[in-house]
């Protein structure tokens, strides 16, 4: 690459970003709007009479919601590369026999609508009497992950050199060894990508929550966006201010992991 | 080699053993199910209001109703759209709240299924309640529920807009002087009327008091009276006179746009009494006119207090407790306020009136009312709503005309209810 | 799976030729114990699969085969009817425009994401100032709980009050009836769909194009490559492993894409923008008097659809790897 930063293209880039942000732009006008003003035809393009109860509702609300949303998300996570990464492990290096038919499970498993999941599990978690618990919510938000995360986790994987495997043999190192030692520090960027798809996925999720956990102590926030959808009546400067409110931790977590997805998803293990 | 082996494997297994193991072990925060008898003990109670959190009056009032019958009340609250499947599937998996608050039309549902009381097993006394209100819950002759408060459709007024177009609102007595009106304001520069015409319930629920003002029955969706109902939206879209986005609204958008204060009229419930004077509108309330004169009936709205089916029936007498404490007179006065519903008893609405004289028009409407599942539809009238809802949706949007439109719908809601 | 190395790497074999080959009793031990160790590693995504994914599959396919009321839901009796469900979903009015609308929906979302998550991802490679942090932002979409942008977009599009309208007739032109005319509500809920979907493009074919050596662009551009020529004949080629992944996955995401179009125009106006997710939600969900067997029909025939899809990847894929 030449040394040369062209400028337009800087400039042509900030205006694509703009397009695509437009709708979040008017979210967040929506959320300053005053409910007389909702409907308003022609609608404001600014915030003229901005109102900020939407973001005290928020503030003095949500803050417990966004709490568990987080919780879940992180759980989400370790609980994704937790299950996915052995078994992308196992399916890239260590060739079982039907490997080929559980890479298809994986895929048809990816296709089961999210709404016939949650009647599933609905009855399952009953039984098992974590209905309504956190926990159980981490578990139902990793099945949206896990697959994915193994397709990730595998196709990464298959690309680390044999040399680093058999390195690791000629030293004496169990399958367990070289995965701990060799194959995760190696696989940094795929895990931080899983890691980062997990996390945005149990974040928006609300199929789950609302089967699954609508009825316990700690709620996630789109539950929590529920508290302004009364039965006969909706709160929509308060709804846009929760979700604004609530995609800033997220922004920050993608600025900070978005250098590692970069290079995550099917980097070869020698370049870094 | 065959230690190591052994490892792998029984490592394998333990991590399994673990993540199932925690699953189940931390099962600490509540399951909710309310199934323990143990002495107090504690009542689940569902409803759908999750716009009142732990801190609202409507929690407070059901908690102390759950202390004074001696038991503890866990409330939750669900999205409305969700709370009949979520009550299918409880009682399908034999974890059924002990009290359950839904909307009317779902009761028959519910009823239908198996898993409500009758009044005869749990011996509540519904002898108080206006009978066109208490009409929702009766299926087959036996009722299934009390109602904790009632509510329909009127057509809400801006004074401004019409005096501003020289209408006079008393000359609105049918749906000609009602069409008339909105040619007025639509030629002073003003926005006629709005309403709900969106493909759900709600927009079922919006269309019923013209539907049933034309003298339209809903066992026969194609009749001519129906199409004269239809027809009307119809026309009104297409000159104007009520906006493109009634296909789209729910009765919320629907009230937003009337709160901007540029229409004359928007069609919406008792429950937006609360909002028409935080929007500042100096307004007037009209009862939905009949094709002919008169008023029109209106659907009744209004969730119902039930009593599902548990397996230790000892549960219903204390369940009981609770459902009278929230259904006596004075509580019928606190929750209705608050929700902006009006009482289903002449004694809790006299005070609600004696408090607020602005609710007299509606206590009259509430009383004029039709439950949209009386006249013995029960649960024939989802199949039948659902095929109304959309021919309004395709004879508004022009793919279809009112009369194919509602062909289309009573074949396939016959086909349906048969 | 497939093996997803660049050209230099690329080797059909495991060894890279430099390790000792393994001789045959060393090689029969890994054998018996590496295919333990295997099914070890693999045993929690095992047990997981079987109880988390069996289940409700289960659970839904015999949803539809029997006639189930809301009472036979509750008490469990309902009558084995065999494939009558599936028939009288084949027969429906609906079942037509739901299918037309579904391909419509997903292909044309398909396309534009792909493409436009291509271009982009091809636009940011180039390391300009602030492109990473443009990059980031690219991803903001994608934070918003579905419910928050579907509507956001609803506003959007209102007929009256909507933003997009205002600026049309800004400009001169007539507002469009975008969430309420039989011809535009495909169309609406298939853009704000796009939109949703670019960002988990840009990201799979960012990482893609993060592992094309840049000495094979050097050795283009002295061989008198132009961009064009790079991008046809070293990108795209390069790319395919990694786009023939993003696009299954694509597929088998949209194909079960519901909120968006629910809460946008719920289906409607009438069946216009139906689809077989909303089709199967519209019946089991919808309505105060729930039809689950119908319901789980639909949602069988939608699995079905990608599971066709799905074997003709895999079958593209071992062709590939033969070859």
């Amino acid at each position: 690459m030449n040394g040369k930063r062209p400028w337009w293209k800087t400039a042509l880039g900030v205006v694509l970003t703009l397009i695509m942000l437009f709708p979040v732009y008017w979210m967040i006008n929506v959320s300053l709007t005053p409910t007389t003003e909702m409907r308003k035809s022609p609608p404001n393009l600014f915030p003229v009479h901005a109102t900020f109860e939407g973001y005290q509702a928020v503030i003095s609300q949500q803050l417990p919601y966004l709490g568990t949303s987080l919780l879940i998300g992180l759980g989400t996570v370790v609980l994704t590369v937790a299950l996915a990464a052995p078994a992308a492990y196992s399916l890239a290096k260590l060739r079982p026999r039907g490997r080929g038919a559980l890479n298809f499970v994986l895929l048809i498993a990816q296709m089961i609508p999210g709404i016939i999941m949650a009647m599933g599990f609905y009855a399952i978690y009953l039984n098992l009497g974590i209905l309504n618990t956190v926990w159980g919510l981490v578990i139902a938000d990793s099945t949206l992950a896990v697959p994915f995360g193994v397709l990730i986790f595998s196709a990464f994987m298959s690309g680390i050199p044999e040399e680093l495997m058999s390195a690791a043999k000629i030293d004496g190192a169990g399958t367990w060894r070289t995965f701990r030692s060799i194959v995760l520090p190696v696989s940094r960027n795929s895990i931080v990508t899983v890691s980062l798809f997990a996390f945005l996925w149990a974040w928006s999720d609300f199929i789950f929550s609302s089967t699954l956990n609508a009825g316990g102590t700690f709620q996630t926030i789109t539950l929590g966006i529920y508290k302004y959808i009364g039965n006969n009546n909706q709160e929509w400067n308060a709804i846009m201010a929760t979700a604004v409110v609530a995609s800033i931790p997220a922004a920050v977590l993608l600025v900070i992991a978005q250098k590692y997805v970069a290079a995550g998803v099917t980097a070869g293990a020698v370049k870094d | 080699m065959i230690a190591r082996k052994r490892a792998r494997l029984i490592g394998a297994a333990v991590l399994a053993a673990a993540v199932i193991g925690g699953v189940t072990a931390c099962s600490g925060s509540g399951s909710g199910s309310g199934s323990s008898s143990s002495a107090g003990g504690t009542y689940t109670f569902w409803d759908p209001y999750p716009q009142f959190d732990a801190s609202a009056d409507w929690t407070k009032l059901v908690e102390q109703c759950g202390t004074d019958a001696g038991v503890t009340v866990k409330r939750t609250g669900y999205d409305t759209s969700d709370l009949t499947n979520k009550a299918l599937l409880a009682g399908q998996q034999g974890s059924s709240p002990d009290l359950l608050l839904v909307d009317n039309p779902v009761v028959s549902t519910l009823a239908d299924a198996g898993i409500l009381t009758t009044t005869a097993e749990n011996k509540l006394d519904t002898s108080d309640i206006q009978k066109n209100i208490l009409a929702a819950g009766v299926l087959d002759g036996k009722t299934y529920g009390v109602p904790i408060g009632a509510n329909t459709l009127a057509l809400y007024y801006n004074k401004a807009v019409l005096s501003a177009a020289g209408v006079d609102v008393s000359t609105i007595k049918d749906w000609n002087s009602l069409t008339a009106a909105l040619a007025k304001v639509k030629a002073a520069g003003k926005k006629g009327i709005t309403f709900s015409a969106i493909g759900t319930e709600e927009g079922s629920f919006q269309f019923l008091p013209w539907f049933w003002g034309s003298g339209a029955d809903l066992t026969q969706l194609d009749s001519d009276k129906a199409v004269q109902a239809l027809s009307l939206w119809t026309d009104w879209v297409k000159q104007g006179y009520a906006p493109n986005s009634v296909i789209n609204n729910t009765q919320t958008t629907s009230w937003q746009e009337f709160a901007t204060g540029d229409f004359a009229f928007g069609e919406n419930g008792t429950w937006q009494l609360g909002n028409v004077k935080k929007a500042g509108i100096d307004y007037g309330i009209l009862s939905i006119p009949g094709l002919d004169g008169g008023s029109a009936p209106a659907p009744t709205g209004g969730e119902f207090m039930t009593i599902p089916v548990q397996k230790d029936t000892a549960r219903y007498a204390t369940s009981k407790k609770i459902a009278e404490c929230l259904t006596s007179t004075e509580n019928f006065v606190k929750t209705d306020t608050t929700l902006s519903y009006i009482a289903p008893t002449s004694a809790a609405q006299k005070q609600q009136v004696a408090a607020n004289p602005e609710l007299q028009p509606w206590v009259d409407a509430v009383a004029a009312a039709k439950g949209r599942t009386s006249d013995n539809l029960g649960t024939k009238y989802p199949k039948i709503s659902q095929q109304l809802w959309g021919a309004v949706q395709n004879a508004l949007s022009g793919s279809q005309t009112p009369e194919a439109a509602l062909k289309a719908a009573q074949s396939a809601a016959a086909a349906a209810t048969k | 799976m497939t093996t997803i190395q660049t050209a230099p790497h690329g080797s059909v074999g495991d060894d890279g030729g430099v390790a000792l080959a393994a001789t045959p009793p060393r090689a029969r031990r890994r054998g018996r114990s590496g295919q333990w160790a295997a099914w070890a590693f693999l045993a929690p995504v095992v047990i997981y699969l079987v109880v988390f994914y069996a289940y409700p599959l289960y659970r839904n396919i015999e949803l539809s085969v029997r006639d189930y009321t809301v009472r036979s839901f509750v008490q469990g009796d309902a009558p084995f009817v065999g494939l009558d469900n599936y028939v009288k979903v084949f027969q429906s009015p609906t079942f037509g425009p739901a299918f037309l609308h579904t391909a419509l929906f997903t292909i044309i979302s398909i396309v534009f994401q792909f493409a436009i998550g291509m271009v982009l991802a091809v636009f940011f490679h180039q390391n300009f100032r602030l492109s990473a942090t443009l990059r980031a932002l690219f991803l903001v979409p994608w934070l918003l709980p579905l419910i928050v942008s579907a509507s956001t977009w609803s506003w959007m599009l209102n007929s009256d009050s909507g933003v997009v309208n205002a600026a049309l007739e800004a400009f001169g032109l007539p507002g469009i009836n975008w969430l309420t005319s039989p011809d535009w509500a495909l169309t609406s809920v298939i853009i704000a769909n796009i939109w949703i979907g670019i960002p988990f493009n840009l990201v799979i074919l960012y990482s893609g194009l993060q592992n094309i050596p840049t000495d094979l662009y050097e050795a283009a551009a002295l061989d008198g490559a132009n961009g064009w020529q790079k991008f046809w004949r070293i990108t795209f080629p390069l790319l395919k492993p990694v786009s023939a992944i993003t696009l299954l996955l694509g597929l088998i995401y949209t194909l079960k894409v519901f909120d968006i179009i629910w809460i946008m125009t719920r289906g409607g106006p009438g069946t216009a923008s139906t689809t077989f997710a909303t089709w199967s939600y519209q019946l089991g969900f919808a309505s105060t008097l729930p039809d689950f067997s119908p319901a789980a029909a639909v949602g069988n025939v939608l699995i079905v659809i990608a599971l066709i899809f799905g074997i003709i990847y895999i079958r593209t894929q071992r062709k590939q790897d033969i070859a």
